[in-house]
């Protein structure tokens, strides 16, 4: 048993030695800071959004993120893949797979009490602020090992892991946070919380056990006979146009059906809240958003999968030689998935279209609507009414199709680096950008100084944006990617799409209250360009290593 | 002599601190076949990267049918039938969807020439990927690396994945047809029997160095002390060494 510690141990040690000292570091500096070298001040009040985010919301967010990601086994893994994430090359160890479980979930569970401690200790106690030593690292223990378990547990459907987790950890979130509303006393909030480790230890051997034995469900050919619509199988004596027809084929079966299925997967149990709703007009008009959002809300997940280079070479995230040596170019092998994610789009929109209809009716929800477009005529007119919701629907769609190929550019890479880095990146900036926000709403003269400034801020981005597209312009024209024709007509669609929804905006929001110089720069923000142009660099960056 | 299917002129690539390929130079002309030999990690897989674009060449060049083939994929391509060590096929495809898909790629497709392929496989066309054996899958991306009638042919270590009597009955059978239709034929491989069987010409090759490379018979005739004429195994063993061992066993 010890050996086995030992083996977790020095593997974890072994790849993220550095990711963790920087933790004990960041730890340390803390410690040192608030006790030695910053005097004793006047207590620091949680109800101060510059504090928290300071001092507790960004490191601690960003920590906790990468201990999940590092005790998950999540950085060496497809997130998405129906196969556990728990390295198979542990399977064979001559331990039991109640042993296999419980170091990781150990090293875990400690890491991040101790991650809390240490903050808790070092660096909010010494400022006065008072918050509860045990139940928050109960609660991070407990969210670690249900994400383990979630994590290590094989899936009759790709990508649903993602769903199960983000379900899950947001119930055990919300339970959390309804106890810290009502005042729930700490050590009732412990007894709730402690239990969660052996639970979610119980069904995390299970769902290893599972793995190891090779027991990974498929429900794939439950849902491709009504897939079989959209998806068709290729009959014998049925050929391909073209080659960029197979490509777009190609890429529909491997990534296209990944949103579609997505979207399928979570709508019905957002609908079926419609019927527990159905007195309450402003939950059926919250409820119809939420589904709204759902499509691009899932299309971020879904891009992980359309963004990576290709899954047929599994363990790797480069281009298979089966892939690279087709003989297309770059700019085609980009074309079929860009294709293919306007359909999966598509797909998933008309499959919200009819749903949420269907639903209104059954349940009877209808009315609390009509009512809500009804007062919206009334303010605006019926034509502007009209193409008001048009907007929305088309923004909605919009927004989707940029969630799927926003980051393109990272996948085509094949750089497994890159794709992780961009990850934690992300994730960094929105631990950062979020305390920051409620900040800025908190301070009104912040507020009306980023207003005054607005203009010089949305220029500044967007010339931004045009530098990079023209850093990646250049790219392409030297490099002989894309050709002449290609980069200009591609140009001149963007220069179009972005004259056309200023033109909307304008006629929308037509009035002295919004300068036209403002919509313009909205609209070069809002048309994707820079990251999509960049995306033949990346993959020839990865065909040709 | 005939025009030059591949040219590479002092290619050397380097993987960090290692030197993958040291300064190779190679030439193979129109219509043979020719094996390329060495022991694992000696370079031939970097080399055939090279020719496929796969890799770009830091140093030196690489030029297959005249074209740079990372500069245009589609013309060197187009040309070239691959078949993977990796066995990377997309395992969601069934059999005869691999075929269709294929078949978009190369006009010069033979229908009549795949099914004759497949049947001699023993490939079931509803059959996923995902479900063949190793030798299936391999069977299977021969078939479409052959079914095309590519000008050049690159086999990366078909032995891997082929039984031996495939390797023995159809694989040396296909490669004498190709090589007789006028067409050029590549394959790494370290079982050097096999490629003594089916080689006319046999470059080989180690840390990253080109040590021999020629017509088999002219190497044969060279190393032949006396009345008997020496393996393809004792030459390589007289220019490899030691590492002979590791290639027989690999």
């Amino acid at each position: 048993m010890r050996r086995t510690a030992l083996a977790f141990a020095a593997q974890f040690r072994q790849r993220h030695r550095w990711g963790l000292l920087g933790v004990v570091g960041y730890l340390a500096a803390l410690g040192v800071y608030n006790r030695l070298i910053r005097a004793p001040g006047p207590p620091v009040h949680l109800d101060n959004p510059e504090a928290v985010a300071g001092v507790v919301v960004i490191p601690l967010a960003t920590t906790f993120i990468y201990l999940l990601a590092v005790f998950t086994f999540g950085l060496a893994g497809d997130l998405a893949a129906r196969e556990s994430i728990f390295p198979a090359r542990m399977f064979t160890l001559p331990v039991r797979t109640a042993e296999l479980v419980a170091w990781p979930m150990l090293f875990g569970t400690v890491a991040v009490s101790v991650l809390w401690l240490g903050t808790a200790l070092f660096g909010l106690r010494p400022r006065g602020i008072e918050i509860g030593l045990v139940w928050p690292a109960a609660a991070g223990a407990a969210i670690l090992a249900w994400t383990q378990a979630f994590v290590w547990m094989p899936y009759g459907l790709r990508g649903l892991r993602v769903i199960v987790a983000v379900l899950c950890l947001s119930a055990l979130d919300a339970i959390v946070f309804t106890a810290l509303t009502f005042k729930v006393p700490e050590p009732v909030l412990v007894a709730a919380l402690l239990p969660q480790l052996p639970l979610a230890y119980a069904v995390a051997c299970v769902a290893v056990a599972r793995a190891r034995r090779g027991d990974v469900p498929d429900w794939r050919p439950a849902l491709a006979r009504p897939g079989a619509v959209a998806a068709p199988s290729r009959r014998r004596d049925e050929r391909f146009a073209s080659p960029e027809h197979a490509q777009r084929w190609f890429e529909w079966r491997q990534h296209g059906r990944a949103l579609p299925a997505l979207v399928a997967v979570l709508l019905p149990f957002e609908l079926a809240m419609l019927w527990l709703a159905g007195d309450t007009p402003v939950l059926v008009i919250e409820l119809l958003l939420l589904v709204l959002c759902t499509p691009p809300f899932m299309a971020a997940f879904a891009a992980a999968t359309v963004g990576r280079a290709d899954t047929a070479a599994p363990g790797t995230s480069g281009l298979a030689p089966f892939t690279a040596t087709r003989p297309m170019r770059g700019a085609a092998l980009i074309g079929a998935k860009l294709r293919m994610t306007i359909v999966s789009t598509l797909v998933a929109w008309l499959l919200v279209l009819v749903a949420t209809p269907l639903a209104l009716t059954l349940s009877g929800t209808w009315p609390a609507v009509m009512d809500r477009a009804a007062d919206t005529v009334s303010i605006f007119g019926a034509p502007r009414a009209a193409v008001l919701l048009l907007l929305l629907l088309a923004m909605c769609v919009a927004t989707t199709w940029r969630q799927l190929v926003q980051n393109l550019y990272v996948g085509l890479t094949g750089r497994e680096w890159l794709m992780k880095g961009s990850a934690f990146l992300a994730l960094t900036l929105l631990a950062v950008l979020w305390p920051v926000a409620i900040w800025t709403g908190n301070h009104g003269g912040v507020l009306a100084a980023l207003w005054n400034d607005i203009a010089a801020i949305l220029a500044a981005l967007g010339l931004l944006k045009l530098l990079g597209a023209s850093w990646v312009a250049v790219r392409l024209h030297r490099s002989g990617l894309l050709s002449d024709r290609t980069l200009v007509l591609g140009a001149a669609a963007w220069v179009g799409v972005v004259f056309a929804l200023y033109g909307l905006l304008g006629w929308l929001l037509s009035g002295p209250l919004v300068p036209r110089h403002y919509l313009v720069l909205i609209a070069i923000l809002a048309v994707p360009l820079t990251r999509l142009s960049a995306a033949p660099l990346a993959l020839s960056w990865n065909r040709h290593r | 002599m005939s025009e030059s299917v591949i040219g590479i002129t002092a290619l050397t690539r380097r993987f960090g601190a290692k030197t993958a390929l040291d300064g190779v130079t190679l030439d193979l002309p129109r219509g043979a076949v020719y094996g390329l030999v060495g022991a694992n990690g000696a370079g031939k897989t970097t080399l055939i990267r090279h020719i496929l674009g796969l890799l770009r060449a830091e140093q030196g060049t690489v030029r297959v049918f005249g074209a740079d083939p990372v500069a245009d994929p589609v013309a060197v391509l187009s040309r070239i039938g691959y078949l993977s060590e990796e066995n990377d096929l997309p395992g969601w495809m069934r059999v005869d969807e691999l075929m269709h898909y294929t078949r978009a790629f190369f006009p010069a497709w033979d229908d009549h020439y795949a099914e004759e392929l497949r049947e001699a496989f023993s490939l079931d066309p509803t059959a996923k990927i995902a479900n063949l054996s190793k030798g299936q899958k391999a069977r299977a991306g021969l078939l479409v690396a052959l079914a095309h009638r590519p000008e050049l042919l690159v086999l990366d270590e078909p032995s891997s994945g082929l039984d031996p009597i495939v390797r023995r009955d159809i694989l040396g059978a296909v490669l004498r047809t190709i090589a007789g239709e006028g067409r050029t034929v590549l394959f790494s491989s370290h079982l050097l029997d096999e490629v003594e069987q089916v080689a006319d010409h046999v470059t080989m090759i180690r840390d990253g160095k080109i040590v021999l490379s020629g017509a088999l018979d002219a190497i044969k005739a060279s190393h032949g002390g006396g009345a008997r004429v020496p393996t393809l195994d004792e030459i390589f063993v007289a220019h490899v060494g030691s590492s002979a061992a590791v290639a027989r066993d690999a």
